[in-house]
């Protein structure tokens, strides 16, 4: 069983559930270990003391914080706790909101939410949120402590269960006045333009099948591990250089459309 | 006011359409960051290599990266031979296809940027978010950066286009490993109706700016009072119990709210 990352519970007015946090994602990378080049034995890293020089335990280690205006000041885990003991322990559903009004923009890390204890009554109000959450297309706002860090957190129902997924908080994202979007009067595109565009998008529109989509660089990077361990050199692929735009848009978009059509016809 | 600054700069293509764009990053990390010390002397934690068979430390040049192909065993590699896995280092994001935007789960979506505009790209830009926002599509694409190649969608947001990482299906837990106990009785109608009429009185849209992380706050108070020489009070965490009678908890919190 993976390990839990939270234990506490999912409170929905006065209905508690016992609830832990578990990873929806696996890792899937492959992960290289340093090597010492001259014995090839594995290095490890240690924690020193900069002042004794010598090695320190992990449980001897506490978080230090330097304020402007005075000396460093250390925190321990307990009192990080202590701030916000509640949230610690138990996501509070404070709103319901549609999922769709939710930009993406916001999501950080999905989890799944399980019951943390066989109790009956425990399950049977797992079941019965995520029924009506199901139901209602409804996803839950609220928020927990894990980790030092205060998350906003989205509760819905996926696969039958309970998925959580830590969310940004609005001063965490950048906002997009700065950005260059081309918003003057003078880029908006002419009706035919926005036309034969649009017709382009759907003659290359596909069914989303995420299963379709493979991680190649994962598989290139397992291909480069065995050529190497076979003794064989390895390539190093040219880079490109960046292309000019298009000059005639419409030019290009009528362009498209016929060889998507001559494509699709053949 | 200034632009921000960019961290990577293209085309994305679509059909033999070219946009050049650039990439901003959309978050900022806003946590309060503590570096590790020893707890007794208050002094800096350092992090030092140490050869596992010598017990001595290792220069950085003296680092090699090593893949463990047996118990044991590693296959040596240089970071440029690792950067080879990226494929070619692409200046390019090529919209291969567009799915409907309601269609991605939102579990999908990693990491997200923004984009901007690159030189005389504007007309095009302003078309393909135009076009993308009509057709309520998001464009599907391969992006590399920092030597690594990445599933991206590109889709229009409020004025602007986002980018997104996206994981891939093959990362995702399924709800089937998760073993979840059954109850011993599916809920009741009344239950589940009772509860949706919960969910119905607490349901509001959605207000991003409405929630702020008041926890960053309040480890800076505690920073400063404990830099005035207090120390903090440490309340007991509260249990958390499971109630045995779910209908009772639903009338009383339909009561309350």
């Amino acid at each position: 069983m993976p390990r839990s990352l939270w234990t506490g519970s999912l409170s929905f007015g006065l209905v508690n559930v016992p609830v832990r946090l578990e990873t929806a994602v696996r890792d899937r990378d492959l992960h290289f270990r340093q090597i010492h080049r001259k014995d090839g034995a594995p290095i490890e890293v240690q924690r020193f003391c900069s002042e004794e020089d010598v090695e320190v335990d992990y449980d001897e280690i506490t978080h230090g914080y330097e304020p402007e205006d005075s000396e460093q000041v250390m925190i321990s885990d307990l009192e990080l706790q202590a701030i916000e003991p509640r949230r610690t322990r138990t996501i509070d559903i404070e709103q319901f909101v549609e999922l769709a009004e939710v930009d993406p923009m916001y999501f950080d890390h999905p989890y799944w939410l399980v019951p943390a204890s066989e109790d009956d009554g425990t399950v049977r109000a797992y079941r019965l949120l995520t029924e009506v959450m199901g139901q209602t297309e409804r996803a839950a706002l609220g928020r927990l402590v894990m980790r030092a860090k205060e998350y906003l957190a989205l509760v819905r129902e996926r696969e039958g269960a309970l998925t959580l997924t830590t969310m940004l908080f609005a001063d965490e994202t950048r906002p997009i006045k700065d950005i260059d979007a081309a918003t003057q009067k003078s880029h908006k595109p002419a009706r035919k333009q926005l036309d034969a565009a649009v017709a382009v998008i759907e003659a290359l529109s596909e069914d989303w099948e995420p299963d379709k989509h493979k991680d190649r660089y994962r598989d290139r990077l397992r291909k480069v591990v065995q050529q190497k361990r076979k003794g064989e050199t390895i390539s190093v692929p040219d880079s490109d250089q960046a292309s000019a735009p298009v000059p005639d848009l419409m030019a290009a978009l009528e362009r498209t459309l016929e060889e998507l059509q001559a494509g699709s016809s053949r | 006011m200034a632009r921000p600054r960019s961290i990577w700069n293209g085309t994305i293509t679509f059909g033999l359409m070219r946009v050049p764009i650039k990439v901003h990053s959309a978050t900022q990390d806003k946590s309060v960051h503590f570096h590790e010390v020893h707890a007794k002397d208050g002094a800096q934690i350092e992090h030092r290599r140490i050869c596992s068979k010598e017990g001595k430390v290792v220069p950085y040049n003296q680092v090699a990266k090593g893949y463990e192909v047996k118990k044991g065993e590693y296959v040596l590699l240089d970071q440029e031979e690792i950067d080879a896995a990226a494929g070619r280092q692409s200046r390019e994001i090529e919209l291969e296809e567009f799915v409907a935007v309601g269609d991605i789960d939102p579990v999908y979506y990693n990491r997200g940027y923004y984009l901007g505009a690159g030189d005389d790209g504007q007309d095009a830009y302003r078309l393909l978010h135009d076009a993308m926002e009509r057709a309520e599509r998001v464009g599907l694409g391969r992006w590399v950066f920092h030597n690594r190649e990445y599933l991206v969608a590109v889709r229009p947001l409020d004025a602007v286009l986002a980018l997104h990482t996206m994981r891939f299906a093959d990362e995702l837990v399924d709800a089937d490993s998760l073993d979840l106990p059954s109850p011993s009785r599916k809920p009741s109608d009344r239950e589940v109706k009772m509860a949706g009429a919960l969910v119905d009185s607490l349901s509001a849209s959605f207000d991003p700016g409405a929630f702020e992380d008041s926890y960053r706050d309040r480890v800076l108070a505690l920073i400063q009072a404990k830099a005035r020489g207090e120390e903090p009070e440490l309340p007991d965490a509260p249990e958390p119990s499971g109630d045995t009678d779910l209908m009772a908890a639903l009338e009383a919190s339909l009561q309350g709210s």
